[in-house]
């Protein structure tokens, strides 16, 4: 388990998760806020090729205020329509 | 504009706004429940003189407060930078 102030290099390699179990990908980087002295977001790299349409992809970034916690994996939101194909969000949304 | 990938960071050297070199960048503390990016974790050069700061072993801590600003250097004021 990995205590709450952590070495960045700690994240990278790490699986990304939603809560509802999907995996999302893999920490490649981390993008930061200088000036607001704060992780901005994740960058995924070894993306679920099942989440995203390859054609459009330009890489994904997970904001930091979508992620629910770090540990072992990163567990984020589970957001429905966020991802190109909608199986994985409720049905009807 | 101030948007910079971790990675780029590595290695970076960190200087004073008085032009000091400190060290080369080692890692960043994070806190994985806020965001916030709490220290910089420095490998300091041999020549400097590392008294007033905060050391662990070989590395020496200083608080990402202090940083002014990254570019092909990380800039950090000289007494915000101390313990």
């Amino acid at each position: 388990m990995i205590t709450m102030k952590t070495q960045i290099t700690e994240l990278f390699g790490l699986n990304i998760y939603t809560e509802k179990s999907v995996f999302v990908g893999e920490v490649e980087d981390v993008i930061l806020d200088i000036e607001g002295k704060k992780m901005e977001s994740l960058v995924v790299g070894k993306l679920n090729q099942e989440l995203v349409d390859i054609k459009n992809y330009k890489g994904l970034k997970v904001p930091f205020r979508i992620i629910r916690s770090i540990g072992d994996i990163v567990i984020i939101r589970h957001l429905p329509g966020a991802f190109k194909s909608g199986d994985f969000g409720e049905a009807g949304k | 504009m101030s948007r910079v990938l971790a990675r780029s960071l590595s290695k970076k050297k960190i200087v004073t706004n008085e032009g000091k070199v400190i060290g080369t960048l080692k890692n960043l503390v994070v806190d994985f429940e806020t965001g916030q990016v709490v220290d910089l974790v420095i490998y300091p050069d041999p020549s400097f003189d590392t008294s007033g700061y905060r050391t662990e072993g070989d590395r020496l801590y200083i608080p990402f407060e202090a940083v002014k600003d990254i570019k092909d250097y990380i800039v950090v004021d000289r007494y915000l930078s101390r313990k």
